[in-house]
């Protein structure tokens, strides 16, 4: 409740930084122009509407760590998330990073145990326009997701086995489909006997999905805790594992995102995120159900 | 219409996320069932126990005895008494399993006599008036030419501040007792933080090996516990360590390193072991279990210190007379 809060106050702070209402300024942002035939390579990046995106949100998890325990465990834990986002028509490309934090609980059988955890994300992501779908007017596009992300957990019910870090780096494959949803002519409506007006907005509906095509992991070792304690030599990687080619990863993304006049933009997002590492005694799995708010402050004018 | 299709396309994209979580991950393995729990404690420990072999423990024999005593629809408190009961075959207080209504254990200090008394200590050596300098109690004994110092637990909370008051107050002495008698053990960088007062070198202790795979022999290489000295004071003077069938894990890791340690001696009684390092973990019915994953290992390699580290002097209490410590009166007379 407190995060809903904090979250529809972030929301009004925004919008009130902005007049709501659509102009057609934009239309060169999001689709080519003539002009660009004439604009250099350089120049016509330097056109890519660029923005640095703020995101709030919530995320709804579960992971399940078999070295340490055969049970799930879940929670709703909170997410920030910071990132560079530059995109038009023909490419985009998204450098940033995202933070996890809450409490996972498991609960049966009259046992009841916790773990906290912390969970870094850094990713990259790159994307190519291809003609698919142009017909039924969908811009789709292709390209790669690079994602490192980290965890953190602390669960004093596994007493020496409680502190656990796993580092996981995938590159995955991506296409994502962008319809454009924009009004583009205001309608007057009537509800009853009242009358009202739908302005102009320009807004689209995006879906992504992520594949992995690399999935990589640093982890602990056989019996999951290490030595280096009893060795007098404490390390925090103790006995840790690399592994090239281990588990799957995929994910989705559905975004809406409006457009807003000052060319800041608004996007409401559901990611779902799934992926797994190791095998039998220690395999890692962990799923993401994240509702994420974005405010996209445009950096460029563009 | 276009609406329609819209929220049904958002509507598909949320039900099919959660529908390939379902075909990637199997099922959660919750259970209460008697077998799923025993045979899953039972491989766990087959796979990643470390003192099978010294122990000399036919765990597959253990299998058969227990999963015999087991039955559909038996109590919470039966299956744990079976659980419970095979885990106390290993010999091992670093192996127990937890429950909301209960904690199994092997019980090892029962296994030798009761060699010690803090009243028999306080009454007739170091007085009411001794000293309480973080975890340790002290003071001199015999005409202020011997100190004493009690450890009665590994909690972590050794400082440099501490050691320093100890030190210097004893430092005139001929020379220290230290009392680990039915010190069960704790945090192993205490063990560290004390014994490096007693070098004045780097010192090779012991080595230590951790499980790399299944079979009941399949460890690391042995890699080397170096002791280093403190840059803070260092007592050089013959130190007599006191302990018994209750000094326990950090404990015995504590006596182990007195083997290494030219002016260390051990007297008292056999320790208690607990050289593993003890993991831990959760059954599919949500119990928690902890058992030894690695062996420590003398200075040839041996681990049979885990039955317990043996005293260079072995002296045991007679509870004929109970103004008198056996144990701490032969320290007094090894350090004249």
């Amino acid at each position: 409740m407190h995060q809903t809060g904090f979250s529809i106050l972030f929301l009004l702070i925004f919008l009130f930084l902005g007049d709501i209402n659509y102009t057609q300024a934009q239309s060169k942002n999001s689709h080519p122009s003539n002009d660009d035939s004439i604009l250099t390579k350089k120049e016509m990046r330097k056109q890519i509407p660029m923005y640095i995106a703020i995101g709030l949100g919530t995320n709804n998890s579960m992971f399940r760590d078999y070295a340490t325990s055969p049970l799930d465990y879940s929670g709703r834990v909170s997410q920030i998330s910071l990132s560079r986002y530059k995109l038009n028509y023909k490419r985009e490309t998204e450098l940033g990073f995202s933070y996890d934090f809450g409490s996972y609980q498991n609960s049966y059988n009259n046992s009841f145990a916790s773990s906290d955890l912390k969970r870094f994300e850094l990713y990259f992501s790159k994307l190519y326009k291809v003609k698919l779908f142009e017909a039924i007017g969908v811009n789709t596009k292709l390209g790669f997701l690079l994602a490192g992300n980290g965890n953190f957990r602390i669960n004093r019910a596994l007493q020496n086995n409680g502190v656990g870090i796993d580092i996981f780096a995938n590159l995955l494959g991506s296409i994502k489909f962008t319809k454009d949803i924009s009004r583009v002519v205001a309608k007057d409506k009537k509800f009853l006997f009242i009358k009202y007006k739908l302005k102009e907005k320009k807004r689209d509906l995006a879906f992504r999905i992520n594949m992995g095509l690399i999935n990589s992991s640093y982890r602990n070792g056989y019996v999951y805790t290490g030595q280096s304690t009893i060795l007098n030599d404490a390390m925090v990687f103790d006995d840790y594992e690399f592994d090239i080619f281990s588990g799957i990863r995929v994910s989705s993304r559905l975004d809406y995102t409006r457009y807003l006049n000052n060319k800041n933009a608004v996007q409401l997002s559901y990611i779902w995120d799934a992926y797994s590492s190791g095998e039998e005694l220690d395999e890692f799995l962990m799923a993401h159900h994240i509702i994420r708010l974005t405010l996209l402050f445009n950096t460029n004018n563009r | 219409m276009i609406k329609i299709l819209k929220y049904s396309f958002i509507f598909l994209v949320l039900f099919s996320s959660t529908s390939c979580e379902k075909i990637l991950f199997e099922e959660e393995l919750a259970s209460i069932d008697p077998f799923v729990n025993f045979n899953y404690l039972w491989e766990e420990c087959d796979k990643k126990y470390a003192y099978f072999e010294v122990k000399n423990i036919d765990w597959d024999a253990v299998k058969e005895e227990y999963s015999a005593k087991l039955y559909k629809g038996m109590t919470q408190d039966s299956l744990f008494n079976v659980l419970g009961g095979m885990l106390t075959e290993l010999r091992d207080d670093h192996t127990n399993l937890f429950s909301e209504f209960n904690v199994s254990s092997f019980g090892v200090s029962y296994l030798g006599q009761d060699n010690f008394d803090w009243r028999i200590i306080v009454e007739n050596y170091i007085t009411q008036d001794h000293y309480r300098t973080g975890p340790f109690r002290h003071n001199f004994l015999d005409n202020k030419e011997i100190g004493y110092v009690r450890f009665p637990a590994f909690t972590g909370e050794i400082n440099g501040i501490n050691l320093d008051f100890i030190l210097n107050r004893y430092i005139d002495t001929k020379g220290l007792i230290i009392d680990l008698r039915e010190n069960g053990g704790g945090a192993v960088a205490d063990v560290f933080n004390l014994l490096s007062r007693f070098v004045s070198s780097e010192t090779l202790v012991n080595f230590s090996r951790i499980k790399n795979g299944p079979g009941h022999d399949d460890f690391s290489q042995p890699l080397p516990v170096i002791l280093k000295p403190s840059s803070r004071l260092i007592y050089t003077k013959k130190v007599a360590v006191l302990t018994d069938r209750g000094t326990y894990s950090a404990g015995s890791f504590t006596s182990l390193a007195t083997k290494a340690i030219p002016n260390m001696v051990l007297i008292g009684d056999t320790t208690g072991g607990g050289l593993g390092l003890p993991n831990g973990g959760q059954l599919p019915n949500g119990w928690q279990y902890r058992f030894s994953i690695t062996q420590a290992l003398t200075l040839d390699k041996s681990p049979d210190f885990e039955n317990g580290v043996p005293p260079d002097i072995r002296v045991l209490i007679d509870w004929s007379d109970l103004t008198k410590d056996e144990i701490l009166e032969r320290a007094i007379s090894e350090l004249q």
